[in-house]
C-alpha cells in the first residue's frame, strides 16, 4: 500500500468504530460491481464516474487479482480525480476478498468515505470471478451483477447468486450482440425470469438511452438508500429458484441453502 | 468473553478463516521469490523468520497481553517499541493493516473490555502509524483469556502459516507438504513461544529484524505486479 506510506498528513488516523458495516445510517452508497472477468465491469464503473461525478462526489475501489490494471485503467480515463481510486490486492482470492473476509475492501472504502468527506457513491469492483462470487452486505449497500453477450446468450438462463440475486442485472456489451449471435431480449427475458422481477438491463456504452437507464437506476437506488428505503440484500449462496406464484413473497437467497 | 473462551481464543486467532485480511498477505515470501529466492529454500525462509521478525512480534504480543493487565491500559510503549524495531515502513504499514483488521473483530467481539477499548488510542504513540498485529493481538488475546504461550504461538503459527499458505498460490505444490512444513518448524516454534512467554516488559522486546526481508519488502511495495499486500 505506498499511497499510505509517507504522507505526513496522516497523523491523525481516524479511530476505527465498531459501527462500520454497511447497513447503518451513512450517506455514502456503497455499491459493488460483480461479474466474470472481462464483462465490462471497469468499463462500466467509467462511464458512471464519467455520467455522474458531475453531480455526486464518487470515489473507487478496484479488487484486481494480479496488478493494480483496473486501478490504472480507470485512472487514465480521466474520469475522476486519481486519488479517489484505490486498488487493494486480495491475495489471489478475489471471492474472498468480497465476500469471506472484507478487511482490506472495508479498510479502503472506510478510509476514502473518511478522507473525501461527504462521499455520496463509493463503487467497489470485484476482480473477474466466477458466477458464484457476490459481494458479501456487510461490505456494500447494493450490488450490480455484470454479464455480457459475449459470454453466451445460455449464461442468464443458468443462473447463479449473482444473476438471480443481484440488485440489478446487466447484459453488457448489447451492441456486440449480433457479431456473437446471441439474441439479447431473450438473454433479457431469461434473466428475467430467473430474478423475480428485479430488474435487468441490457446495456452498451455506446448505446445513450442504456447508459440513461443506468444512471437513473442508480439515483433511485441512491435516493432510496438516503431515505432509509434501501436495505441491503444478500443474493446468498445459491440463487432462489421459484417455485410458482404461490412462492412469490419468499425471501430471495435464504432458505434455500444446501 | 472472559473465562471459558482462553483455550477457543487460540484456536480462532490461528483460524485462516478469521476474516481480519489476513488472506491478502503472504509475510514477505511474494517479494522473496519474486527477488529470486528459490521455492526450495521456504523452509529456510521460516527458519529464519522465526529467528528474527517473527521473534520479535511474539514478544511484543506477550507484552501487549501484559499491558493489557494494567490498570489503565496503555497500549502505547508496546506499540512505539515494536515500531522501533521494524524499521522498513512497508512492513510497519502491513502490520498496521492487520492489526486494523484485529481490531475491528476485537471491537466487535469484545467492545467493552478495557484492553479493546484501549486499542483506540494505542496508535497515537507513533503519529501516522495504526495499532501493529501484535499490539491488537495482545490485546484480543486478553480479551479472550489467553495465557503468554498461546499468544505468543498464535502469532508465530501465524507468522509461519501466512507463508506456507502463500507458498502455495506463488508456487503450487502438494498442499500437504504444507503442513509438512509447518511441523517441521514446531521444536524451533515452541523454542521461540518460551522465549517470548518470558517478556515482561516493552523493553525486553528483542530488536530482530532481518535486512534481506525489509529491503525485499520495500522493492515489492514498488511494484505493480503482485498478488499480496506484503
Ligand atoms: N463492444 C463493447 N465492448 C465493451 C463494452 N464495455 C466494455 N467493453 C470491452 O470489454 C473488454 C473488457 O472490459 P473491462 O471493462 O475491462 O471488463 P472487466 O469486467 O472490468 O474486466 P476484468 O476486470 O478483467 O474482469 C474491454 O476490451 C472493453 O473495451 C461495450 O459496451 N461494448
Ligand atoms: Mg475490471
Amino acid at each position: 500500500m505506498p499511497e499510505n506510506t509517507a504522507s505526513p498528513e496522516n497523523t491523525a488516523l481516524p479511530e476505527d468504530t465498531a459501527a462500520g458495516g454497511a447497513g447503518t445510517a451513512r450517506r455514502t452508497l456503497r455499491l459493488g460491481v460483480a461479474g466474470p472477468v472481462g464483462t465490462g465491469k471497469s468499463s462500466l464503473i467509467a462511464t458512471l464516474c464519467r455520467e455522474l461525478s458531475g453531480e455526486l462526489s464518487m470515489a473507487v475501489v478496484t479488487n484486481d487479482i494480479y496488478t493494480d490494471e483496473d486501478a490504472r485503467f480507470l485512472r487514465s480515463a480521466g474520469v475522476l480525480a486519481e486519488e479517489r481510486i484505490r486498488a487493494v490486492e486480495t491475495g489471489a482470492c478475489p471471492h474472498t476478498a468480497i465476500r469471506d473476509d472484507i478487511t482490506a475492501n472495508l479498510d479502503a472504502v472506510e478510509d476514502m468515505e473518511e478522507e473525501f468527506a461527504p462521499v455520496d457513491l463509493i463503487l467497489v469492483e470485484s476482480g473477474g470471478d466466477n458466477l458464484t462470487a457476490t459481494f458479501s452486505p456487510a461490505l456494500i449497500d447494493a450490488q450490480i451483477f455484470c454479464l455480457d453477450v459475449a459470454g453466451g446468450g445460455d449464461v442468464a438462463r443458468k443462473g447463479g447468486p449473482g444473476i438471480g440475486g443481484a440488485d440489478l442485472l446487466i447484459v453488457n456489451k448489447s451492441d456486440l450482440a449480433p457479431h456473437v449471435g446471441v439474441d439479447v431480449e431473450q438473454m433479457v427475458a431469461d434473466a428475467e425470469k430467473a430474478r423475480d422481477g428485479r430488474p435487468v438491463l441490457a446495456l452498451s456504452r455506446t448505446d445513450a438511452d442504456s447508459v440513461a437507464r443506468l444512471c437513473s437506476w442508480v439515483r433511485e437506488v441512491l435516493a432510496a438508500h438516503l431515505s432509509g428505503a434501501h436495505t441491503p440484500q444478500d443474493p446468498g449462496p445459491m440463487a432462489p429458484h421459484s417455485h410458482g406464484p404461490e412462492d412469490a413473497g419468499h425471501g430471495h437467497g435464504h432458505g434455500h441453502g444446501h | 468473553m472472559e473465562g471459558g473462551t482462553g483455550a477457543l481464543g487460540a484456536l480462532l486467532l490461528a483460524d485462516a478463516r478469521l476474516p481480519v485480511g489476513g488472506h491478502a498477505h503472504s509475510a514477505t515470501l511474494e517479494a522473496a521469490l519474486e527477488a529470486g529466492m528459490p521455492a526450495e529454500r521456504i523452509p529456510d525462509y521460516i527458519r529464519a523468520r522465526l529467528a528474527t521478525v517473527a521473534r520479535t512480534e511474539a514478544a511484543a504480543a506477550v507484552a501487549a497481553l501484559r499491558a493489557a493487565r494494567g490498570e489503565p491500559v496503555d497500549f502505547g510503549p508496546v506499540q512505539a517499541a515494536l515500531a522501533a524495531r521494524t524499521p522498513s515502513a512497508p512492513l510497519r504499514e502491513a502490520s498496521a493493516a492487520l492489526g486494523r483488521g484485529l481490531a475491528r473483530l476485537a471491537r466487535r467481539v469484545a467492545a467493552g473490555h478495557p484492553a479493546v477499548r484501549a486499542l483506540d488510542t494505542a496508535g497515537r504513540a507513533v503519529p501516522g502509524l495504526r495499532v501493529l498485529r501484535p499490539v491488537a493481538l495482545g490485546a484480543l488475546g486478553a480479551a479472550f483469556g489467553m495465557t503468554a504461550e498461546q499468544t505468543a504461538r498464535a502469532s508465530l503459527y501465524d507468522d509461519v502459516q501466512t507463508v506456507t499458505a502463500a507458498a502455495l498460490k506463488l508456487r503450487p505444490g502438494d498442499p500437504l507438504a504444507a503442513v509438512d512444513r509447518l511441523l517441521a518448524a514446531a521444536p524451533r516454534i515452541e523454542e521461540v513461544v518460551r522465549e517470548a512467554a518470558a517478556t515482561a516488559t516493552p523493553h525486553d522486546i528483542p530488536a530482530c529484524s532481518a535486512p534481506l526481508i525489509d529491503h525485499w519488502a520495500g522493492a515489492h511495495a514498488h511494484t505493480t505486479r503482485r498478488l499480496f499486500v506484503a
